[in-house]
């Protein structure tokens, strides 16, 4: 009998060793507080919405313009806290398209962020092929094909795609194109913008925070430097002028409310 | 009583334990011989650099090998479903396009570029005539997308292998996350591609000190080529991976601009890419849009046919102002006679990598 509340003591001891090893586990994961949060890419021209095809805007030079085509890659987003402390959205889940003609990929949303406070944001312009080959950076292959976001012959990822027509006082609607990427091992365009909240952005469980950052398309043509498409209206592997374009889009981007 | 009390005792301990055991029995495993994902043993020949590739983030395994290369001779990768990768690239030819000028692709399209040989390339540090493509993983994303070559996406390719059970299976055993997605799928070719290691010729037996020697023909050749080639044709690769313009007349035709396409810089125009030589007596016909059949013709080229074109490289510029690398047609034989133990028929006929 003694013998037998031994065993079942020990029998229960083991229970207890083995599933407490289980339990503690569970507790871990859930002791971190984590939540969602939400960021609106709204590209505009100055104060105004962009409007594809219909309206015509004008920019420096003189020149007008109309867009017919706005696509851009964003990457490897990292949120720092009060603190100066970092989160970072796991890489292989952090690439997206934002395009213009398609409302929902212009609203992205993160999940299992750290509950905290946050004030500012980086992100990437473009695919850090630098660093290739990323984890999970090939999966995003699908998505930019059908976007046609991919040089077939360089599998290298175009990090703007910008079309429209143009008028100057000599010529009108003449079509212009920047493609803007990496130009193999030879010129890196991929460009880290980081933007600072107005206010600290609470981030929990229970609370999804939006952020909306804007982005001026007439930056791409006039920032840092001022581009003519009149004396270039198609800007693909240009080791001059596109080091430019990603240079005035880390001037483009903005927070407009959060 | 006290014996059902005992078994459940062990069967509780058992499970308690199985957690912890499977871990170590997964870890065994992977080092273990009855196991389906045990590592290749990927041997780097003593007299080559260190490979670019990162080896240690896609280590290949015999499952993921075996996946990759029946990816590498499946026609699904294409649109008509018959162009597969080892279309171009035929083993015996060290996986070149074998008497294609330029690569047929799909509906016999054409290309304009000439098949290059796939050997070594985890010592390469960028790909193609023109170094367009940086990462050997991403290459395959090339010919598959490619209009004139397998003229599909990779989104349809994705699906046709979800769709087979065969890849299906395939795909869970060569990959922890039993996902077939491009990752996966490139990482797979990669394996295969990257066991392609050529170093078992004649020249490496010497070189090696493995008992082979020269004769007097391949010595004097030797001789020459270091002289006068080596320093572009360099090293265990014999390509010092720079981009190049050798002086071959433009063809009209097809007006490659070569390396000029990816970097955009007007001093890459006509630049190529040094071709490794490696089983060079069997990757006919030669240079980029394979204009030239025969080893001796590429010579005479090199001796009396080099043109003054836009970033002619220098070395090709003598002092009496003519062009070209002067060869006699006693050196040039002996030039061949050394390029010929570049052959590695060990690799050519490796049955690892061919198809059947
Ligand atoms: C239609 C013919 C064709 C097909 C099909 C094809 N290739 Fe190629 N391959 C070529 C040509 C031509 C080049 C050189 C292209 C260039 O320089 O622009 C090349 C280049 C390469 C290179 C780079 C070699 C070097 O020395 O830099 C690799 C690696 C390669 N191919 C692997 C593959 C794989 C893997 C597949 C299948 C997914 C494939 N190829 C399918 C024709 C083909
Ligand atoms: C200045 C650098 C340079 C020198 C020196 C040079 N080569 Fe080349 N070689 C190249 C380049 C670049 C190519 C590819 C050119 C192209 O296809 O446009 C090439 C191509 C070749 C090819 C064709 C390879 C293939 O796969 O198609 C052979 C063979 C060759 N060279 C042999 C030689 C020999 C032999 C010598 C010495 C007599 C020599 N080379 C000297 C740069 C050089």
């Amino acid at each position: 009998m003694k013998l037998r509340i031994y065993i079942t003591a020990l029998c229960i001891a083991f229970l207890i060793a083995c599933s407490s090893d289980n339990a503690t586990d569970v507790v871990d994961d859930s002791q971190i507080e984590v939540g969602d949060l939400k960021i609106n890419f709204t590209n505009t021209v100055g104060d105004e919405p962009l409007n594809l095809n219909t309206q015509t805007y004008v920019k420096n030079g003189g020149e007008t313009y109309k867009v017919n085509e706005l696509k851009y890659i964003i990457s490897n987003i990292v949120l720092t806290d009060t603190e100066g402390n970092q989160f970072v959205y796991p890489q292989a889940d952090s690439y997206f398209l934002i395009n213009e003609e398609v409302a929902q990929s212009k609203t992205i949303t993160l999940d299992s962020i750290d509950a905290n406070n946050y004030t500012s944001i980086t992100f990437g312009f473009g695919v850090d092929q630098t660093n290739y080959p990323l984890n999970g950076v090939d999966n995003f292959v699908p998505e930019a094909e059908e976007s046609e976001m991919l040089w077939s012959w360089s599998a290298g990822y175009k990090f703007l795609k910008f079309e429209g027509t143009y008028s100057t006082d000599e010529i009108t609607d003449q079509p212009f194109l920047y493609h803007i990427g990496s130009h193999g091992q030879n010129l890196d365009n991929y460009r880290e913008i980081s933007l600072n909240f107005m206010q600290p952005l609470a981030l929990s469980a229970s609370n999804t925070p939006e952020l909306n950052i804007g982005f001026d398309v007439q930056k791409i043509f006039n920032s840092d430097f001022q581009l003519l498409l009149s004396d270039k209206d198609d800007i693909q592997i240009d080791p001059v002028n596109a080091p430019k374009i990603v240079d005035n889009i880390t001037n483009a981007f903005e927070i407009i409310l959060n | 009583m006290k014996y059902s009390v005992f078994i459940l005792l062990i069967i509780f301990l058992s499970a308690c334990q199985n957690e912890g055991l499977d871990e170590s029995y997964q870890n065994l495993n992977d080092e273990n011989s009855d196991n389906e994902n045990i590592f290749l043993d990927l041997e780097l020949p003593s007299n080559f650099p260190e490979p670019t590739y990162e080896i240690e983030n896609n280590r290949p395994t015999q499952a993921g090998f075996e996946l990759g290369k029946k990816l590498f001779y499946d026609g699904k990768l294409s649109s008509t479903g018959v162009i597969s990768c080892g279309f171009c690239h035929i083993q015996d030819f060290a996986f070149t396009h074998h008497t294609h000028v330029v690569s047929h692709g799909v509906n016999g399209a054409l290309g304009t570029r000439n098949a290059p040989s796939l050997q070594n390339m985890i010592f390469m540090e960028d790909f193609n005539w023109d170094g367009s493509v940086s990462h050997l993983d991403a290459q395959p994303i090339v010919p598959i997308t490619t209009e004139f070559e397998m003229n599909e996406s990779i989104t349809n390719v994705l699906t046709k292998l979800q769709n087979d059970e065969e890849y299906v299976q395939l795909f869970n055993a060569a990959f922890e996350n039993d996902t077939i997605d491009t990752q996966n799928m490139l990482r797979a070719i990669s394996q295969f591609v990257m066991m392609m290691v050529s170093a078992d010729s004649k020249y490496d037996k010497v070189v090696r000190n493995e008992g082979s020697h020269f004769n007097e023909m391949e010595e004097a050749g030797k001789a020459v080529f270091d002289q006068k080639c080596a320093g572009c044709h360099s090293g265990s690769l014999f390509t010092d991976q720079s981009y190049r313009n050798n002086g071959l007349p433009i063809d009209p035709q097809y007006d490659d601009e070569g390396r000029m396409r990816v970097t955009g810089e007007e001093a890459d125009k006509y630049k190529f890419k040094v071709p490794s030589l490696r089983n060079i007596a069997v990757t006919f016909p030669y240079m980029h849009d394979g204009r030239y059949q025969t080893l001796r013709d590429v010579l005479d080229h090199y001796d009396s046919g080099v043109v003054q074109t836009q970033n002619l490289d220098s070395v090709f510029i003598q002092e009496n102002g003519q062009l070209g690398i002067p060869l006699t047609e006693i050196e040039k034989d002996e030039i061949i006679a050394y390029l010929n133990t570049l052959t590695d028929d060990n690799f050519l006929l490796d049955d690892r990598f061919s198809e059947f």
